[in-house]
């Protein structure tokens, strides 16, 4: 995509809205009703994601934020397009250590799930999930589904502004639902800023700039919570992903018990 | 691929105030849609229509846009419709779960009128 306004359509015209509105068709996810998962890669837990309703920033309980994290390369370290084809093809080995993105072989592409297993506080781990809803050459935005921490998406994008590349990070999320709110509220805000600064810093280090400095914002856009959808907590993932790691040793012993019955 | 600059007028019709969206939906057009909203609720209107008729292009960043206005919108108890979206755009309206939270409706008349019905998700 190239930014910078096209000289031969006026401002008001509409002569070229077929086109702008179809040459996009392809960045964007086709509608899904419910996730589906199609692959597990090895080590990852599908928890928590299969049959999930994707949720936007305004069906979660918490206020809502919009957290932007930016730093800025030098332009000839890397252009936008290429940082990004980059970002999209190895996502998950810029996060922060102990947390796993298991995207598809393929990279990030419109309407992939993929499965997260994130190291929590307390040495628990959350199982959850993303799908891609938008993806082009210079940006893409991952949509939360039910019981993800937050319902929201984050946008990845790269541009270039004067003599420098600015790779961004922008969360536009409310917690899903009382339980992650307090969570964010204690503590979990700052690990999430601590999170995305990480994986720019990262991202910055990948192309050449190790220490870039990563400047955060952040905005709450709407400070009511929606107590309406506390009932959100029925699909948490981190109810259900506690539950499956108290249920693993039970787990074990089936699994043990199944293999030593003798055939019939 | 090009794109335009975003331009968003406001006006009113029948205590609703609409906004008019022109050129594409992305990062750029922020100032220009904080400026039209501001415009549009200095003065309480019924509800707030916005007029996708004549804009272009939309990124996700121009649905996180979109997203913000709704969050003022409901924290403002101020009802808001669309009217104009392609079919295209209606459809990603849906995916991103928009449409739960705002009528999008075919033309002017039916949005200004609130024909069918105000949605609060």
């Amino acid at each position: 995509m190239t930014n910078g306004s096209n000289d031969d359509t006026p401002a008001g015209s509409n002569d070229d809205m077929p086109a702008a509105a179809t040459r996009d068709a392809a960045n964007w996810a086709k509608k899904v009703s419910r996730l589906k998962v199609s692959q597990v890669p090895e080590g990852a837990v599908n928890l928590n994601v299969d049959g999930r309703q994707l949720t936007s920033p305004i069906q979660g309980f918490g206020k809502m934020w919009q957290k932007t994290y930016v730093v800025r390369l030098p332009s000839d370290r890397v252009a936008p397009a290429d940082l990004i084809a980059t970002w999209r093809k190895d996502f998950g080995d810029f996060w922060p250590p102990g947390n796993h993105f298991y995207a598809p072989l393929t990279g990030i592409e419109p309407g992939d799930v993929a499965l997260l297993n994130m190291r929590m506080p307390g040495g628990t781990k959350l199982s959850t999930g993303v799908m891609v809803l938008y993806a082009d050459e210079e940006s893409f935005t991952l949509m939360t589904p039910q019981g993800h921490m937050f319902a929201g998406w984050i946008t990845f994008s790269a541009s270039r502004q004067d003599d420098a590349t600015v790779v961004q990070t922008q969360v536009l999320m409310r917690a899903s639902d009382p339980i992650f709110e307090l969570a964010l509220m204690m503590g979990g805000h700052r690990q999430e800023d601590r999170f995305w600064s990480q994986t720019l810093g990262n991202v910055a280090a990948h192309f050449g700039h190790p220490g870039a400095a990563v400047d955060t914002k952040v905005v709450c856009v709407d400070r009511r919570r929606q107590w309406s959808r506390w009932r959100n907590v029925w699909h948490s993932s981190a109810i259900r992903s506690a539950i499956y790691m108290l249920e693993a040793p039970v787990r074990g012993v089936r699994g043990l018990t199944h293999h030593q019955r003798p055939a019939h | 691929m090009t794109t335009r600059e975003a331009v968003a007028h406001v006006r009113r019709r029948d205590g609703v105030a609409v906004i008019e969206l022109v050129g594409d939906l992305n990062a750029a057009a922020e100032s220009a849609l904080d400026e039209a909203w501001t415009a549009a609720t200095n003065t309480r209107p019924d509800a707030v229509v916005l007029s996708f008729e004549n804009s272009g292009y939309i990124n996700s960043t121009g649905i996180a846009l979109v997203v913000g206005l709704l969050a003022s919108a409901r924290a403002h108890r101020i009802p808001i419709r669309a009217y104009g979206l392609t079919d295209h755009y209606r459809k990603i309206f849906e995916i991103t779960r928009l449409a739960d939270f705002m009528a999008i409706e075919n033309d002017e008349d039916s949005a200004v009128q609130g024909i069918g019905g105000d949605k609060d998700g």
